[in-house]
């Protein structure tokens, strides 16, 4: 082996070895273990119960939706009924079943 | 003849009954008193725990059968008088100082100045049993339920022989008296003209009466449906002459705001008998009334 062989190992081992220790300082394993904070904990309740609240207000809107729709539909079937219906007539007129007479009359009647 | 009054609805009340005096006739004399208590008492819109006002104060309920009826002869009225005839015109009434009954109204002097008028043709809808008003729609059926308290009172008499029940501007018969007609005066500016009726119903509108004073203008209780206002007509009165007597009213009062000529000329095409009195005093007929 020549010298200049192993100048080459020297400086591959070398190369490794800081490699090594960049990676063993990057993992920072003297740093204590994270823990959650208390803020954290109470956005993630929070964020559960808004998620648990838009879930009941989106099955509210669709049951008022469904009444409406289901109103809706009514509606327009009586206005469709009302337009297809033939127009109210006035009654039949009541048989000329009065006139003036010249008798002592048995009651008076003036506006109401 | 039997012959019974009372007061009712605001006015006098008379039920004649051709039949020998007997307790049945007192009976049924009797129960015609009743079923006017009982239908004012349903129908008024002054008393606050009348069917009528907690309809109009809750705007939605479920009526008994006499409410129903009403409501569903004043919308079919509304209809076949093109809404000359109003059953939602209570705002207007009210707007126009006609905001208790006519008796209070006549002992409490002026009233205070009119708000603003509201026009006819509100919403309601009868969904099978139930009544809804559109929201600040409310109704008076001071008229029209009159004219049906009339017609039920002539029914409880009419199994007992002929009979007349006269209400203050609605009356109806049933059957033929001994005389062979039912001879009514009706009321005029000056005098009276008699009518004979055989057969069904006669009612009278008009701004001779239940008008007072609104800051030194004249008001009346015939509001127009399309102006929400007291109807401005060259009529004193329409008397008309129908099969009963809701259908009667409803006419005398849809006449009176066409205006005299318009009026007669609708009677005749109707075949309606009517007597109309203008401001003037004049009288006419039309429909066949001769």
């Amino acid at each position: 082996m020549t010298d200049h062989v192993a100048r080459l190992y020297a400086a591959a081992l070398a190369l490794v070895a800081f490699f090594l220790t960049w990676a063993a300082i990057a993992a920072r394993p003297w740093a204590p273990e994270a823990t959650e904070s208390p803020q954290l904990a109470a956005l993630e309740r929070r964020e559960q119960r808004l998620r648990r609240e838009s879930a009941l207000v989106q099955r509210k809107v669709e049951r008022r939706f469904a009444v409406y729709h289901t109103r809706l539909a009514e509606r327009e079937r009586e206005i469709a009924a009302a337009q297809t219906a033939p127009a109210p007539s006035a009654p039949a007129p009541a048989a000329p079943s009065v006139g003036v007479v010249s008798v002592p009359p048995v009651t008076s009647t003036r506006s109401s | 003849m039997e012959r019974h009054a009372f007061r009712a609805m605001g006015t006098e009340v008379e039920a004649l009954l051709d039949a020998a005096p007997g307790p049945d006739a007192l009976l049924a004399l009797a129960s015609v008193e009743a079923a006017f208590e009982r239908l004012e008492a349903l129908l008024s819109r002054f008393r606050p725990e009348s069917e009528l006002s907690r309809l109009n104060a809750e705007g939605s309920i479920e009526p008994g059968d006499d409410l129903l009826a009403v409501v569903r002869l004043a919308l079919a009225a509304r209809e076949y008088t093109a809404g000359r005839f109003d059953p939602t015109l209570h705002d207007a009434l009210v707007a126009a100082g006609y905001d208790r009954s006519f008796e209070a109204l006549e002992h409490s002097g002026p009233v205070d100045p009119p708000s603003r008028p509201v026009r006819g043709g509100g919403r309601l809808w009868v969904r099978g049993r139930r009544l809804e008003l559109e929201p600040g729609v409310h109704l008076d059926l001071g008229g029209i339920g009159k004219g049906y308290a009339v017609d039920r009172a002539v029914e409880l008499l009419a199994p007992l022989g002929p009979a007349l029940v006269n209400a203050g501007g609605d009356l109806a018969v049933s059957g033929i008296p001994a005389g062979g007609l039912w001879p009514v005066a009706v009321e005029l500016p000056a005098g009276s003209i008699t009518l004979g009726l055989a057969q069904g119903a006669l009612a009278t509108s008009g701004k001779d009466r239940r008008r007072w004073r609104v800051g030194g203008e004249d008001r009346h209780h015939l509001i127009d449906p399309r102006t929400g206002r007291p109807a401005e007509s060259d009529l004193l009165t329409v008397t008309v002459a129908g099969r009963n007597a809701v259908e009667a009213e409803v006419w005398a009062k849809a006449l009176f705001l066409a205006g005299t000529d318009a009026a007669a000329a609708e009677a005749e095409a109707r075949g309606l008998p009517a007597l109309f009195v203008s401001a003037d005093g004049r009288t006419r007929t039309a429909g066949g009334l001769t």
